[in-house]
């Protein structure tokens, strides 16, 4: 695994592509011992990342119903084990 | 009574003599837990992969073969990153205002160097990629994600005969990442420091052990006696997750005004506050977090921008080591905390308490 260049495969899952999904997201804050949670609720567009090796996998997150108070952006990416897609179990 | 109530799954995975898992930035800390007879992991978030191989080699040098563990908080949603100048201009004027007369009603200096904040630059998927690459390589004992699920990352481990586990707020994470095969659970409740999950630790702890089978699950969130070690087991925790706990012990590098707070504090000196990052997390209070909560307060930002506009105040107060100023994560269990002990006393003490607890219940003589 010990690789400079991170690779970054793109992919679609039509599959998942246009079903509403839970994102119990979050991360680090930069320069801070911190850490923050947050969840958004939105539609998958299927698009999704696989990063580096073994495959670290992402999916976008769009049209979001609900997201952090004043959070800037109309889409968010998220790690495919945190994501819980409405139908699947 | 019949076996020792304190000899739980989790001793007998990681071969330690007491469940007590300490969550510290302190390698001396880690080092001196473990030697202890307990088990230390060092949050490593904002360390590059270079430091992180150099402090897993310093603690291997102090502890021998016993076991240790690494966290880091691996992100698990990930928006478009903004520069540090783009980021800076969308802060209202309003706010600004706000941040400079909290800096001229309690003399805040300016800070004496450049902000870590600023020169950090974001935590991404590369950064976590890269810290986690060395844990790997280097083979720590076990891995701790702090935030995003682990799984993708189970199988390399475990391949290299380290253990992973993961921490959780909420139930169903817990049943995601134990289906995926993760060696122990964190369930953290609201009590804790900094950012935690929505649900009370005598909530989650319990809700996560009926889902979890025979996977330990260790609990979190306020736990910072023997009294809270034995109820914790008695919730069905295999262990428990000590943050706070650490913060002023004797070999805990914070400075010591924030060691002197947090010795001082209470439970209600603590605040849910979002004014720091734009997150809501557990802090003590502070001039940064009390002026915030005034009714004449803007509406805090949202992050990263009320974290650029807290983060003068913080280095500032920092750099200047201002104790009227300084605050840190504190969970809690602080009301607990009344000295500055050395760690395996703290670890002894929590031991004896918690045996203690259960001689009342049990009316039998415990012994470790």
């Amino acid at each position: 695994m010990a690789d400079d260049a991170i690779s970054r495969v793109e992919g679609f899952d039509a599959a998942r592509a246009g079903k509403r999904a839970e994102c119990d997201g979050g991360g680090a804050i930069a320069g801070t011992r911190y850490a923050q949670r947050e969840e958004f609720t939105g539609t998958l567009t299927g698009a999704y990342v696989d990063h580096g090796d073994p495959p670290w996998r992402w999916y976008l997150l769009k049209d979001l119903e609900r997201r952090p108070d004043g959070y800037p952006g109309e889409a968010v990416w998220c790690l495919a084990e945190n994501l819980f897609v409405d139908g699947e179990p | 009574m019949g076996r020792n109530p304190l000899h739980t799954k989790l001793c007998d995975m990681l071969g330690i003599d007491f469940p007590i898992i300490a969550f510290t930035h302190c390698k001396d800390v880690v080092a001196a837990v473990v030697n202890a007879g307990g088990f230390a992991v060092l949050g490593e978030a904002m360390h590059t992969a270079d430091e992180i191989g150099a402090d897993i080699k310093w603690i291997r040098s102090r502890v021998g073969d016993k076991p240790f563990g690494i966290d880091l908080v691996l992100p698990a949603s990930a928006p478009d990153a903004d520069t540090l100048e783009t980021l800076l201009s969308k802060i209202p004027d309003e706010h600004k205002r706000f941040a400079a007369h909290i800096k001229e009603k309690y003399n805040v200096p300016e800070p004496k160097g450049s902000q870590a904040l600023h020169q950090w630059g974001g935590l991404n998927q590369d950064i976590a990629r890269k810290q986690l690459e060395v844990i790997l390589d280097e083979r720590a004992p076990v891995f701790v994600s702090g935030l995003g699920s682990p799984a993708f990352m189970l199988k390399a481990a475990h391949e290299r005969g380290m253990k992973v586990f993961g921490l959780i707020g909420k139930a169903r994470q817990a049943k995601r990442e134990i289906e995926a095969g993760v060696d122990a659970i964190i369930a953290q409740g609201y009590d804790a420091a900094g950012h935690t999950g929505p649900i009370g630790t005598f909530s989650i702890v319990p809700e996560v052990v009926a889902i979890a089978g025979d996977t330990p699950v260790i609990a979190a969130g306020g736990v910072t006696t023997g009294r809270h070690l034995a109820a914790s087991l008695c919730l069905g925790a295999a262990g428990v997750w000590t943050g706070t706990l650490w913060l002023a012990s004797r070999e805990s590098d914070n400075d010591m005004i924030i060691k002197e707070k947090l010795v001082a504090a209470t439970a209600d000196d603590t605040v849910y506050s979002k004014s720091v990052s734009g997150f809501a997390m557990r802090v003590l209070k502070c001039p940064w977090t009390e002026e915030w909560a005034k009714p004449e307060a803007p509406r805090v930002l949202n992050s990263p921008y009320q974290m650029l506009l807290s983060s003068d105040y913080i280095q500032a107060a920092n750099d200047h080591r201002r104790a009227d100023l300084m605050f840190e994560a504190a969970g809690q269990g602080v009301s607990f905390i009344d000295s500055m002990k050395p760690a395996k006393q703290i670890v002894n003490d929590m031991v004896e308490e918690a045996l203690s607890v259960f001689e009342e219940i049990t009316g039998e003589s415990a012994d470790a």
